[in-house]
């Protein structure tokens, strides 16, 4: 096990390095001029030039990826060109609110999306599996930033059911940060009242944010449990006399969610990149708000760290989802 | 003596995309205290649907019984609910099948089956401390190495024949009145097979079980079995004590089986095999559905032909049968015995 995990964080830095490289690249072949851009609109050609030759844009591609590189690995993000402020700084103010975003929405995708799944397996071709299957297609058909938009219309401006955005309301007071997580900080320091309206600020983003997500579990979580509910040891466990509950949520489930389990994974990929659409909708000052925001400035330190923050975030989810399998699959284990 | 098992005229289709599919057809079959039953037939032709339907465990849909009845002990079983089935099931009524690799569950370890199983046998009125005894007990009775190491690994480390024991452990420790072994050797390889018909010939002796065997081949089933049913083509074609269906079979496929026998005084690759298919069940003849095989077919083949005692014990479904004589069958017989 240690050793599995000491592996992959080595593949991981290697994957970390490789994406550098794309993100490098782009970033640098798209158009704009970053001199002139950290000059300023005011500067004249002889300032640009200046900064241009200060800050090493004027070297070759592969010689400033070295640098930057390097820079990384003193664990120096750079600072953004129009504010100034240190990007390791920013990253560590948003990246919270987005982790605690994402990790609220996985966690609605798979309560409701895991049992949904069982149910419509278990009454297959059933109005209830119908029902389910309508729940599951719409999830797929409606574009995460479109169902955000209408979300807010109808539930936040029109009924004002929920707020319209940010993370708490303008009267509260943040709680004192532990994990930057306000829902955590605040349930942590005994703050109930606060942690509900954290939590109630989330629900509208994260149910945009969740439904792709919600939709892909409950079509594959159907199609694995039908598929077990097929197999010969289920035949076993009901010639044995064990009782329906127990062959469905136990014995065909462990192994139906294997393979869920897989795809969660791959979900949480886009659901990083879905921060980005979702946060613009509701305002959330996440990470996904603030790489929008540096994308349209194509302000470049504050991009790449960003690409590389939730890179990292995504292979790490993968690490935990493949020692989770071998938690629950033993010849998974016995493999490692 | 009452049966234990009786069937009668059992009837059951699956709706398909293509259509009904016959699988059973009028079946009637019946068991008595202590009997071993052997249940022959090509593959295909509806021995596993047969014992599993009458146990409510072919899924439905698609399955659909459109007549017959099951009595276990007396009891009908058709028309109960799963609630009361499972208390037939696993306590009365064992089964083991035919794949032991795929029929323990990945996952879980064999002890935990094992105790989850024998509990629902007892429907939960035991703990798991006294499940987990029974358990090592029945390991123990199967003869397999080191109990207590099977009973924490996991399915994929054992070996098949490992495996199969540790079903037969997990289907014999309600001590059932009835087993049904469904081809339980056909997937392990000569030895662990033949170790492992002695072993339930062995339970079948100390636990007083009556067993219906299924398997493709009647050389095994005439190892554990007193009787045997032929089956095709979702009907059971003729019904005898084993010696007779080796010494005077009637019906045409019977004798077409024993043709297909390995004989060890004859190369394999002279074994006769029955030319032909099975019938298309989504539209079955309405006579005998192995006419369309038959060397000895006759214009009466095209009537509907039931299954008839021509001696005790010895039932056939064939024109071909003593009794069922026209003058046309009987010179057919001679043309046979000749
Ligand atoms: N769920 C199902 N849907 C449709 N047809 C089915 C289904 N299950 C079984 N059948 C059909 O019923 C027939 C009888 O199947 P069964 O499994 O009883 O054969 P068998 O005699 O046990 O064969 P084998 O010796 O290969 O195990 C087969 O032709 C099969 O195609
Ligand atoms: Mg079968």
């Amino acid at each position: 096990m240690l050793k599995l995990i000491a592996k992959r964080m080595g593949l991981m830095v290697v994957m970390l390095l490789g994406l550098a490289v794309i993100t490098f690249t782009i970033a640098n072949v798209a158009p704009g001029d970053p001199a002139r851009l950290a000059a300023g609109p005011d500067a004249n050609q002889a300032m640009v030039e200046q900064i241009r030759v200060e800050r090493g844009f004027d070297r070759p591609l592969p010689v400033r990826f070295v640098l930057y590189v390097d820079q990384l690995l003193h664990g120096d993000f750079g600072s953004s060109v129009y504010t100034g402020r240190p990007v390791a700084r920013d990253i560590a103010q948003f990246l919270p609110a987005t982790v605690e975003l994402v990790l609220f929405s996985i966690s609605i995708a798979i309560v409701l999306g895991v049992p949904l799944g069982v149910i419509a397996a278990v009454r297959q071709n059933k109005p209830i599996d119908h029902a389910i299957r309508l729940l599951s297609v719409s999830g797929v058909a409606l574009p995460m930033f479109w169902l955000g938009l209408m979300l807010q219309w109808y539930l936040a401006l029109d009924l004002g059911l929920f707020p319209l955005g940010g993370r708490l309301g303008i009267f509260t007071d943040v709680p004192e940060p532990i994990t930057g997580m306000i829902s955590i900080d605040a349930l942590l320091r005994g703050q109930f009242a606060v942690a509900g309206e954290a939590l109630w600020h989330m629900v509208l983003p994260a149910t945009a944010l969740s439904f792709p997500a919600l939709a892909a579990i409950i079509r594959v979580n159907r199609a694995e449990m039908l598929e077990v509910l097929g197999r010969d040891y289920v035949t076993n466990a009901r010639a044995q006399g064990i009782g329906p509950w127990r062959i469905i949520a136990v014995y065909s489930l462990k192994n139906a969610i294997l393979p869920t389990l897989a795809m969660i994974g791959l979900r949480f990929g886009w659901m990083l990149g879905g921060t980005v659409l979702v946060e613009g909708v509701f305002d959330f000052p996440g990470l996904g708000l603030y790489a929008a925001k540096a994308a349209v400035s194509s302000d470049f330190e504050p991009i790449m760290a960003v690409t590389l923050t939730l890179g990292a975030a995504f292979m790490l989810i993968n690490l935990v989802i493949d020692l989770l399998y071998a938690v629950l699959d033993p010849r998974v284990r016995n493999q490692i | 003596m009452d049966s234990l098992l009786d069937i009668r005229n059992l009837s059951l289709v699956f709706d398909t995309f293509d259509g009904t599919y016959h699988a059973i057809d009028d079946v009637s079959l019946s068991l008595k205290p202590g009997e071993a039953l052997g249940l022959v037939g090509e593959t295909g032709c509806g021995k596993s649907v047969l014992t599993r339907a009458a146990f409510g465990l072919v899924p439905s849909p698609p399955a659909r019984i459109t007549q017959g009845s099951v009595k276990l002990d007396g009891m009908e079983l058709l028309g109960l609910t799963d609630r009361a089935l499972r208390q037939v099931r696993g306590r009365q009524v064992a089964m083991i099948f035919q794949d032991p690799m795929t029929y323990l569950n990945p996952v879980f370890k064999v002890g935990t089956q094992l105790v989850d199983a024998i509990r629902a046998q007892h429907g939960g009125a035991i703990d798991r401390k006294a499940a987990r005894e029974i358990a090592l007990d029945m390991l123990e009775k199967v003869h397999l190495p080191n109990p207590l190491r099977q009973f924490n690994s996991y399915p994929h480390e054992l070996s098949g024949g490992m495996r199969q024991r540790i079903l037969i452990a997990m289907a014999l420790a309600a001590r059932p009145k009835l087993l049904i072994a469904d081809e339980p050797t056909t997937a392990l390889d000569v030895t662990i097979q033949a170790q492992i018909l002695d072993l339930m010939a062995e339970l079948v002796d100390d636990m007083n079980l009556s067993m219906i065997m299924i398997s493709h081949d009647l050389g095994v089933v005439a190892q554990v079995c007193s009787r045997v049913a032929v089956m095709y083509a979702g009907k059971i074609v003729e019904d005898a004590p084993i010696r007779e269906i080796f010494e005077t079979p009637v019906h045409p496929y019977t004798k077409g089986l024993l043709g297909a026998l390995p004989h060890p005084f004859r190369p394999a690759d002279d074994l006769e095999s029955i030319p032909g298919n099975l019938p298309d069940l989504l539209d079955p003849p309405p006579g005998c559905r192995f006419a369309g095989r038959c060397t000895f077919r006759r214009p009466e083949c095209d009537a509907p032909i039931p299954l008839a005692e021509i001696a005790p014990r010895h039932s056939v479904a064939c024109v071909l049968r003593p009794g069922a004589v026209t003058p046309a069958v009987a010179a057919t017989k001679d043309l046979n015995h000749a």
